[in-house]
């Protein structure tokens, strides 16, 4: 809420609340008018004192209701659109920060950078996922050098899971990436996953967005095989691979049921050396398997094939699949419709967040007024 | 355990002496896990996992041979190189006439990875931290003077061992020392550097085989010379404790004769060529036991091969006092613990010595500091009387419980690594580097908490700076001198030879034959040390590493002294800011492998809160600074060991000026010489951090410069 509308709700005087934290009268009344913006650190020192009810949000938008942004803000945003278009890379990683932001006023930002972007179904988006080690970011690599030489620009975003204590992360993944990440056609940006902060496909969506923009033509996304990431990751993607270990089935997998229903494509990777033999009984076993499980798709089915990462064996293979996968859904039109609904769902599960946030908000508000009567 | 009527009279006045009136308390948990008990009695040696034995007579637990120190004492070995082949040389002479009795070779990075000092990758590196060889005509000036039939010379290379020793036995040869009358020991143990060091250049496989080929050629041409030097010295330098230093570094052996098996070669003709190579860390008598353990487990593990020749059995070594616990801080205490590590080498009979120099830590030793180093051993071998007695700890309960112990710990380990089917496979799987980068992780821990006392760094902090003479090398200077060189030496030598014998190289890569063998003769008619390793490169590849990172170990070991909720509190502050957590980009740029460093500031900021971006090993300046952008940090940690700060850190921030990154901050750690503080200052360095940082207190500093 806006802090005028605080103060007047507590009937504390802009004196006292001046005193409070420490700066003038004067100031607080050109904040509160909106004249001028306060530093961060009064900011905080008043998101805190009023419960948290007050925040940046609240100097930074000039109407509460309406969220506008300042012109300052535009500008700022235009610039990295402008930039964002002709390909640079500081202003995508940039945007791409706006995107993950926790600040609402970086969100109503990067909501607006979003508006400017016009979606470009010329690209593919290939989701990776497979339990840790399997060689995702290998596989990346090898198959992502082979697309660049082939004259595509490709781009990575990975997303690792955050330790559960103190939520920071380890961001490994340019270390397996090393051609890749050196490469002036290719893009390579981990994110740390943001835990119970929600909102993962709604971010990662919208980054894909703005690689697209920045001419990228390919776009994978890695996640680790851990919790709710990798069906989050189905919605987000035209085409969902699923890496498996040369091991045999589910179980000596470590996979969660349902993931291999999901997929499009499924790499039994590290075909190479003495697990060659194991990798295509591997394969065989799953496509024993994909032909007992009933079909849900109409339109094609999915396959299962071997490839080594590292000998780089195998892939031209998968790229012959999701060339002749995109041409088909796309001869369907489900290509287009999957990335509309997709959209539709990644606004809703956005709204879902939003809301619980203010209701958070609103529990408080009732409390206030509780103590009020 | 049965007790005596006087141990437990023993027990009860102890316990009355303690003010918790338990003495249970009061046993210590060593980082191994070991238990050590107040009191050892001869019930402790009833049941030991070794066999004392006889010295020179298997099992070889009190030493190698029959009279040990009594009849010869152990060469001090003093490890050393500068920056070009004249400057070493006469730091070789120097040394020579001051008591030094053997020859120990450092190589500069670039050497290491097999570059010539003109490669556009290596800037920063020639001449940094040893000798920059480029071919034949290095190593002639290197040894100038010295007659290397007389003097024995180690050489510590693994990446680029071939060319290198081709070098080396070639320059040998143009002296007049014919190869079977060459003494001395190449390291050429590429298992640790997968592990623990990174120096290597190509995959592991290629690298085995050249492992073998060196067994084979010197064991059939160079009698007098140690094929390998099996170390475990660099894996206790990254932070593994001593059994794991003792388990893996015999795991590795069994290896390595396993592939000279497989090559053909009869156990007795190479095993007793085998020489491994420990660190000496502040544990006294672990580091003793340890020792003591490891040649009764080497007999153990060799006798499964079923050699003849007992001398297949007995395992030599050479020590070096331990890097990792020299401190930047109140320097001179380094003095006493390195001669209380050599002490313990030396107890534990040791074949040959190299003792640091107290301002290592800061930079490459000084005259001055050098001598100190070696006086340290020449004061033991002269003054103490040691010398007298073999194995003078022989029979103390609590050296051969420990002994004992440390056998029955190391087996576990050994066995892990057996069962995922040896070494190599142990290697691909990452599971010793993670072991021993958690143990590094741990102790790092253990020392923020002041759970271990380092003086006058964690505890009793000297009031005054103290100001240290170091000496500091102009790396720029000698790159061009070798550059100079290479030029004269490609326009005077016949370059249609010179082609030819790469491609001799390249075949015998590809097919059979002996690399070794065969880059001699190309050393001798001037291929440099990178065309030959390049060759080798076009057929084998460049081995690239994939890193991987523990997490959580350093968070769960820290005590909570209200400093973790000062950084919670931080990072609470700055997120509300920023709306994301501090981000930090981790790099290690030029050719210098030790990544203990840089895996434990990754590790650890982690845990306290920060999101950490690692960067590759051997990054440029300008690949670094493209990652940060691209990753949008917050910072950039700089972490060096090898002096390339100098040259790396300005480009570094002149590659972020260039792409109007300004914004991102530069911080640097690691072995710095307090004398560079001011230079890193002025180019805009944020913040520099030396060894001994406590890493949650960096933490904060680095939250508030943000
Ligand atoms: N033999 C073999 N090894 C491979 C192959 N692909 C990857 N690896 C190895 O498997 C290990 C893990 O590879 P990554 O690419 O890091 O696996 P990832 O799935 O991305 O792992 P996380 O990101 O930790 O989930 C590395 O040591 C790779 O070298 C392959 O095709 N063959
Ligand atoms: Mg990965």
């Amino acid at each position: 809420m806006k802090l005028k509308e605080y103060l007047k709700f507590n009937n504390i005087s802009n004196k006292d609340f001046s005193e409070k934290i420490g700066i003038s009268a004067v100031s607080l009344s050109r904040y509160i008018s909106g004249d001028r913006l306060p530093e961060k650190s009064i900011i905080n020192k008043i998101h805190h004192i009023t419960d948290k009810l007050v925040s940046a949000n609240d100097f930074y938008i000039e109407d509460g209701d309406s969220q506008i942004l300042s012109k300052v803000q535009k500008t700022k945003v235009d610039d990295i659109h402008k930039k964002l278009v002709k390909g640079e890379k500081k202003s995508l990683a940039k945007a791409i920060t706006l995107i993950e932001s926790s600040l609402g006023f970086h969100q109503l930002e990067s909501d607006y950078l979003l508006s400017k972007i016009k979606a470009n179904n010329n690209t593919i988006r290939i989701g990776i996922t497979g339990v840790p080690g399997v060689g995702k970011s290998t596989f990346i690599e090898s198959f992502g050098m082979r697309l660049i030489n082939l004259g595509l620009k490709v781009s990575v975003l990975a997303v690792d899971p955050s330790s559960k204590t103190t939520g920071g992360s380890i961001l490994g993944d340019k270390t397996r990436m090393m051609r890749l990440s050196v490469n002036k056609n290719a893009f390579i940006r981990p994110s740390p996953s943001q835990g119970h902060l929600g909102g993962v496909a709604k971010k990662t969506s919208d980054s894909i967005l703005c690689l697209e923009q920045a001419g990228f033509d390919i776009i994978f996304v890695e996640t680790m095989g851990v919790g709710q990431a990798e069906t989050s990751v189905y919605d987000m993607v035209d085409i969902f691979l699923v890496l498996l270990l040369p091991a045999g089935g589910d179980e000596l997998q470590g996979i969660k049921k349902g993931i291999i229903e999901m997929a499009d494509l499924i790499i039994v990777n590290k075909a190479d050396g003495n697990l060659k033999k194991l990798a295509n009984l591997t394969m065989q076993e799953y496509k024993n398997a994909q032909n007992l499980i009933s079909n849900n798709r109409k339109d094609i089915t999915p396959e299962v094939l071997t490839c080594s990462s590292i000998e780089e064996i195998g892939l031209e293979d998968v790229w012959s699949f999701i060339k002749k996968f995109v041409k088909r859904r796309k001869k369907n039109n489900l290509f287009y419709e999957t990335r509309k609904n997709q959209k539709v769902n990644a606004i809703w599960s956005n709204l879902n967040t939003k809301m619980e946030d203010y209701l958070n908000n609103e529990k408080k508000l009732l409390k206030m007024w509780k103590m009020k009567i | 355990m049965e007790k005596t009527k006087d141990f437990v009279d023993w027990q009860n006045l102890a316990n009355k002496e303690l003010k918790d009136k338990d003495l249970r308390k009061h046993y210590w948990e060593t980082p191994e896990g070991i238990i050590v008990k107040p009191l050892y009695t001869e019930e402790d040696v009833k049941n030991l996992n070794h066999k004392i034995g006889l010295p020179g007579l298997p099992p070889f637990t009190r030493g190698p041979r029959a009279t040990m120190y009594t009849n010869r004492p152990w060469t001090i070995r003093q490890y050393a190189g500068f920056s070009t082949a004249e400057e070493s040389n006469k730091f070789y002479k120097e040394g020579l006439k001051n008591g030094v009795m053997g020859l120990s070779v450092a190589f500069d990075l670039a050497t290491h990875r097999g570059y010539d000092s003109d490669h556009p990758r290596v800037l920063a590196d020639v001449g940094n931290a040893g000798v920059a060889i480029d071919s034949i005509e290095d190593m002639n000036l290197l040894f100038e003077g010295i007659p290397l039939d007389q003097m024995s010379v180690s050489m510590t290379m693994n990446g680029a061992v071939i060319p290198v020793l081709a070098s080396f036995i070639a320059s040998g040869e143009e002296q007049g020392c014919s190869r079977e009358k060459l003494t001395g020991t190449i390291q050429n143990d590429i298992l640790k550097e997968f592990m623990v060091r990174n120096t290597f250049i190509f995959p592991p496989k290629p690298s085995m085989r050249i492992v073998a080929d060196i067994i084979e050629f010197t064991s059939k041409q160079m009698p007098r010379f140690n094929s390998i030097s099996i170390s475990g010295y660099h894996m206790q330098e990254a932070g593994a404790n001593q059994v794991q230093e003792l388990a893996y570094t015999l795991a590795d052996g069994k290896e390595y004769i396993k592939s000279a098996l497989e090559r053909g070669l009869n156990i007795d003709e190479f095993a007793p060529r085998l020489s491994f190579f420990w660190s000496i860390g502040m544990n006294f008598f672990m580091e003793i036991a340890k020792m003591r353990a490891a040649r009764f487990m080497w007999s153990e593990i060799v006798k499964e091969f079923n050699p003849k020749n007992n001398k297949s059995l007995a395992l030599r070594t050479h020590c070096q006092t331990s890097g990792v616990s020299l401190m930047e801080q109140d320097a001179y205490n380094n003095i006493v613990r390195t001669t209380i590590e050599a002490m313990a080498a030396v107890m534990g009979g040791t074949q040959s010595l190299h003792t640091n120099s107290f301002d290592e830590a800061l930079a490459l030793p000084t005259n001055f500091s050098a001598r100190i180093a070696r006086n340290t051993q020449l004061i033991l071998s002269e003054e103490t009387g040691i010398c007298n007695v073999i194995d003078p700890l022989a029979g103390s309960y609590y050296l051969e419980s420990l002994t004992s112990n440390i056998v029955e710990e190391s087996k576990k380990l050994i066995k892990e690594i057996d069962e995922v089917g040896g070494m190599v496979k142990a290697i691909e799987m990452g599971i010793p580097k993670m072991r021993i980068e958690e143990s590094s992780a741990k102790k790092q821990a253990r020392v923020d908490s002041k759970e271990e006392t380092i003086v006058g760094v964690n505890k009793y902090k000297p009031t005054e700076k103290q100001e240290i003479n170091i000496l500091s090398i102009d790396n720029d200077e000698v790159r061009k001198k070798q550059i100079s060189r290479l030029k004269d030496l490609k326009q005077n030598r016949d370059n249609n030879l010179v082609k030819s014998y790469l491609e001799k190289i390249k075949n015998v890569a590809s097919g059979a034959g002996n690399l070794l063998e065969v880059c001699i003769e190309a050393s001798k008619n001037r291929c440099t040390v990178g065309e030959m390793t390049l060759a080798m490169e076009s057929v084998f590849g460049r081995h690239n590493l994939s890193t991987k990172t523990i997490s959580g170990v350093y968070g769960k070991a820290i005590k909570n002294d209200g400093k973790v909720d000062l950084i919670e509190k931080e990072l609470d502050k700055f997120i509300k800011e920023n709306g994301r957590r501090p981000r930090m980009l981790v790099v290690k740029m030029g050719q210098d492998g030790h990544d203990r460093g840089a895996k434990l500031i990754a590790t650890a900021f982690s845990d306290l809160g920060f999101d950490v971006d690692i960067g590759p090993l051997f990054q440029t300046p300008e690949e670094a600074a493209v990652q940060a952008i691209e990753n949008d940090v917050h910072v950039i940690g700089v972490s060096t060991l090898a002096a390339g700060h100098k040259t790396l850190v300005p480009l570094l921030i002149n590659e972020l000026k260039k792409n109007d990154a300004e914004y991102i901050k530069v911080i640097c750690g690691g072995v710095i010489p307090p004398d560079d503080y001011p230079f890193l200052n002025d180019l805009g360095v944020a913040k520099v951090f030396g060894p001994g940082t406590n890493i949650q207190e960096a933490a904060i500093e680095i939250v508030k410069i943000l």
